[in-house]
Formats: structure tokens, C-alpha cells, sequence
């Protein structure tokens, strides 16, 4: 397996694991990014630190994102007061529709598939434009688009590891 | 609440994830609920019924999870 191989793997499996923590069926793009900001030590993940996004800070963006949708309709999360369910060995997450979009994304925007740095994961996930992840970004006061230019810098120094 | 009382965000984006996030609490919604009904002693037709499901379905959906959380399930409805 190449190095970019098991990166990808990996954070596949934590991008599972993310699901199920949130309760999700699918592994949606959001999951997948809180996976890149968690892997320690890579390229892309210091590229989300450079920003202010560790784990724990996308996390917080990606609840602020949540509240605020729901509030724009009315609704509130606290208002239900229900207990967190327990979320142990719910069926193992399937590729959601946005999830598989960010990796493909990141796929296309190499020539060939030995090209493929772990930061062209992070490219993918952070090129959407609508839904869940550009949502949480803007609301954390994170500037996407400058974020999108500083990961291809990440790539060339990325060879050198 | 009637239809038009329901606030509808001016802004597209937010009204589309408006949507993702109340699919979203519904489901962590349908979670608790049927934990706490199945911990407070309903049988599974019974909450497959208040859910408007099949008991097939709130089975294969909610089973393992409650199994390995601990909860004792009710084989029969009373």
C-alpha cells in the first residue's frame, strides 16, 4: 500500500468513526475533514492548524453551523432536553453523498492517481461551495477560498517528507 | 403550527440547510426517543407503531445498538 493509500484509509475509517459518533448513517464531508484535522503530523492537518482548526475547533464550527440552521427555521437543539442516545455498534457507516463527492473531487485534481498527496483529500473536501462544511468554515470566520490556496503549497513540500 | 407560520429563511442556503439539520435532529431525535421508550418497557410494535414503521424496521434500525448499550427488550407487547 503507498503512503497516500493508507492515509486514505485511514481517514476513511475515522471519517466512519466520526459518523457514528454524530449518529450518521453515511460518512458526509464533515466527517471526513474532522478525520484530516485529527491525523497528527500530516500536511493537511497543519494546514487546518495553520487556521485555527484542530479537531476540537471544527468540531465546535460544525455544532455552530448546526444550531444556527436550525435556529433560521425556529428550532433549537436544547429545547428537546432528551438524553444523548447511545451510539455503540449502530451498523458501520456507508460513503455518503458528500463524502464520496470531496473524494472524488480530490482524485480529479491530480492527473494521475500516483500524484495523489494526503492534501488532496483536504483539497477536495474544502472545494465545495454549498452544504454543511463551507457552512461551518465561514461561521468559525474562516476564509475558505485563501485556505484552498495554501493547501497546493503543501503538496510540493509534502514530497520532501 | 399551520404551513404559513412555519418561517421560511429568505436566503436559499439556509433554507436548504435548514433542511440537512432538521433531517438531522430527527435522527438523533428517532435515537433517543426509541432508547427511552424501550428502557421505559414498550415492546417493539408498539414503538414501530407510534413511529408509523414496520417493527421490521425499528428492529433492524435500533436492535443492536440498544443490545449493546444494555437495554433489556421486551420480546412481546403486553
Amino acid at each position: 500500500m503507498s503512503p497516500f493509500d493508507e492515509y486514505l484509509h485511514t481517514i476513511i475509517m475515522e471519517g466512519g468513526v466520526e459518523a457514528q459518533r454524530d449518529g450518521s448513517a453515511t460518512v458526509e464531508a464533515q466527517h471526513l475533514l474532522l478525520a484530516v484535522a485529527a491525523q497528527e503530523g500530516t500536511a493537511p492537518q497543519r494546514v487546518l492548524a495553520a487556521a485555527g482548526l484542530d479537531h476540537e475547533a471544527v468540531q465546535a464550527a460544525l455544532d455552530r453551523e448546526f444550531d444556527h440552521s436550525l435556529s433560521t427555521v425556529g428550532v433549537s437543539r436544547g429545547s428537546f432536553g432528551l438524553s444523548r442516545p447511545s451510539t455503540t455498534l449502530k451498523r458501520l457507516p456507508t460513503m455518503g453523498a458528500t463524502g464520496k463527492l470531496a473524494l472524488e473531487r480530490g482524485f480529479a485534481s491530480v492527473p494521475r492517481k500516483k500524484d495523489l498527496r494526503p492534501a488532496h483529500v483536504l483539497l477536495g473536501i474544502l472545494q465545495a461551495e454549498a452544504g454543511t462544511v463551507p457552512r461551518a468554515l465561514a461561521l468559525a470566520g474562516v476564509d475558505r477560498t485563501d485556505l484552498l490556496t495554501r493547501v497546493p503549497n503543501t503538496i510540493t513540500n509534502d514530497d520532501n517528507e | 403550527m399551520p404551513a404559513s407560520d412555519i418561517p421560511v429563511p429568505q436566503d436559499p442556503a439556509d433554507a436548504l440547510a435548514a433542511v440537512v439539520a432538521l433531517r438531522r435532529l430527527a435522527d438523533q431525535l428517532e435515537d433517543a426517543a426509541v432508547e427511552q421508550a424501550m428502557r421505559a418497557g414498550w415492546s417493539w410494535p408498539q414503538v414501530a407503531e407510534a413511529l408509523g414503521v414496520t417493527r421490521q424496521a425499528v428492529h433492524r434500525k435500533h436492535a443492536k445498538r440498544l443490545i449493546a448499550a444494555g437495554v433489556k427488550l421486551r420480546r412481546r407487547s403486553p
